[in-house]
C-alpha cells in the first residue's frame, strides 16, 4: 500500500538503473542527467529544429522508461543505450517525412569532412554545393555515420557503443563511407 | 529522407539553455509514459464478459437469498 522509496541522490547510476526498472521514480535522476546530451544530441541531428527535437527527446525517454527491463549492463555506458534509441527515433522521423527534411551543418564540419576524405584544396562554393549533392544522394545508413563523425563530432568509442560494434570497425565503416565519397567525387563530370 | 546544406546563414545550430529548459519536464514525461501505459483498461461495465460473471453471481446471491427466507 505505501511505498518506501529511497532518496534518488546519493545513489550510483548502477543502483538508480536497477530500481528504476520497478519504479519510475528513480528513473526521474537518469532522466535529469541525461535530458540534456540527449536533447542536444536531437536538436543537432535535426539542424536546430526546436520543437521537433523537444518531442523526439521525450519520445527518447518514453521509450527509455518502457524497455527499463531490457537494458542489460554490458560494460557499456547507459547514455549510449539513450543515444541507440534517440539515434532510431530520428531515423523513423527521418523516414516518415514525406518531403525532404534540410539539416543543416557547419562549413567548418564540412571542411573537415572533407580534409578526412582527402578532398583538399580550395573549393568553391559550386563545388561545395556538389560535393553536398553527392553525399546526399549515398544511403541514409551512410549518412548516420557520417553525420555522427563529423556533424555530431562523436569519438569512434561513442559511434561503436551506439551502434554495438567495436570501435575498430566503427572507424572502418567510416572510413569506407569516406572512400566511396572520394570515389564519387573524382568520377564526377 | 534528410538532405543536408551548408549552414550559410549562420544559423545557430546549438540549443541555447533557455530552449534546454523549455523541453526538460520529467512530470510532463511521467503522464505522457501513464497515459500510454495505461491505456484500454476498460472499465468493468463495458466487458462483456466480466458483466455476465456479475449478473450470474448476483442472480446466485438473489436465489440462495430467497431460498433462507
Amino acid at each position: 500500500m505505501f511505498k518506501f522509496r529511497k532518496h534518488r541522490k546519493g545513489l550510483s547510476e548502477a543502483e538508480l538503473i536497477e530500481l528504476a526498472k520497478q519504479d519510475v521514480y528513480y528513473f526521474g535522476e537518469l532522466y535529469e542527467t541525461y535530458f540534456e546530451r540527449i536533447y542536444r544530441f536531437v536538436f543537432k541531428r535535426l539542424g536546430g529544429n526546436e520543437e521537433v527535437a523537444g518531442d523526439l527527446a521525450q519520445q527518447t525517454f518514453i521509450k527509455a522508461m518502457a524497455n527499463m527491463n531490457k537494458y542489460e549492463d554490458r560494460g557499456l555506458p547507459f547514455s549510449s543505450w539513450l543515444y541507440r534509441i534517440a539515434q532510431n527515433e530520428v531515423s523513423m522521423f527521418f523516414r516518415n517525412q514525406k518531403n525532404h527534411h534540410t539539416v543543416d551543418i557547419d562549413e567548418r564540419k564540412f571542411k573537415d569532412l572533407c580534409s578526412e576524405a582527402n578532398i583538399q584544396g580550395y573549393m568553391s562554393i559550386d563545388e561545395q554545393e556538389k560535393l553536398i549533392n553527392l553525399l546526399n544522394e549515398m544511403e541514409q545508413e551512410h549518412l548516420d555515420l557520417i553525420e555522427l563523425r563529423f556533424f555530431q563530432e562523436l569519438s569512434f568509442k561513442e559511434i561503436a557503443d551506439i551502434y554495438s560494434i567495436t570501435e575498430a570497425n566503427a572507424k572502418m565503416r567510416v572510413y569506407r563511407i569516406l572512400e566511396k565519397l572520394l570515389k564519387k567525387w573524382n568520377e564526377r563530370p | 529522407m534528410r538532405k543536408f546544406s551548408i549552414n550559410r546563414a549562420n544559423k545557430e545550430l546549438e540549443p541555447t539553455d533557455e530552449q534546454i529548459k523549455r523541453h526538460k519536464d520529467f512530470s510532463r514525461l511521467h503522464h505522457d509514459y501513464e497515459r500510454l501505459t495505461k491505456r484500454g483498461k476498460k472499465p468493468i461495465y463495458r466487458d462483456p464478459k466480466l458483466y455476465l460473471l456479475f449478473v450470474l453471481i448476483g442472480i446466485i446471491l438473489f436465489l440462495i437469498l430467497m431460498e433462507e427466507k
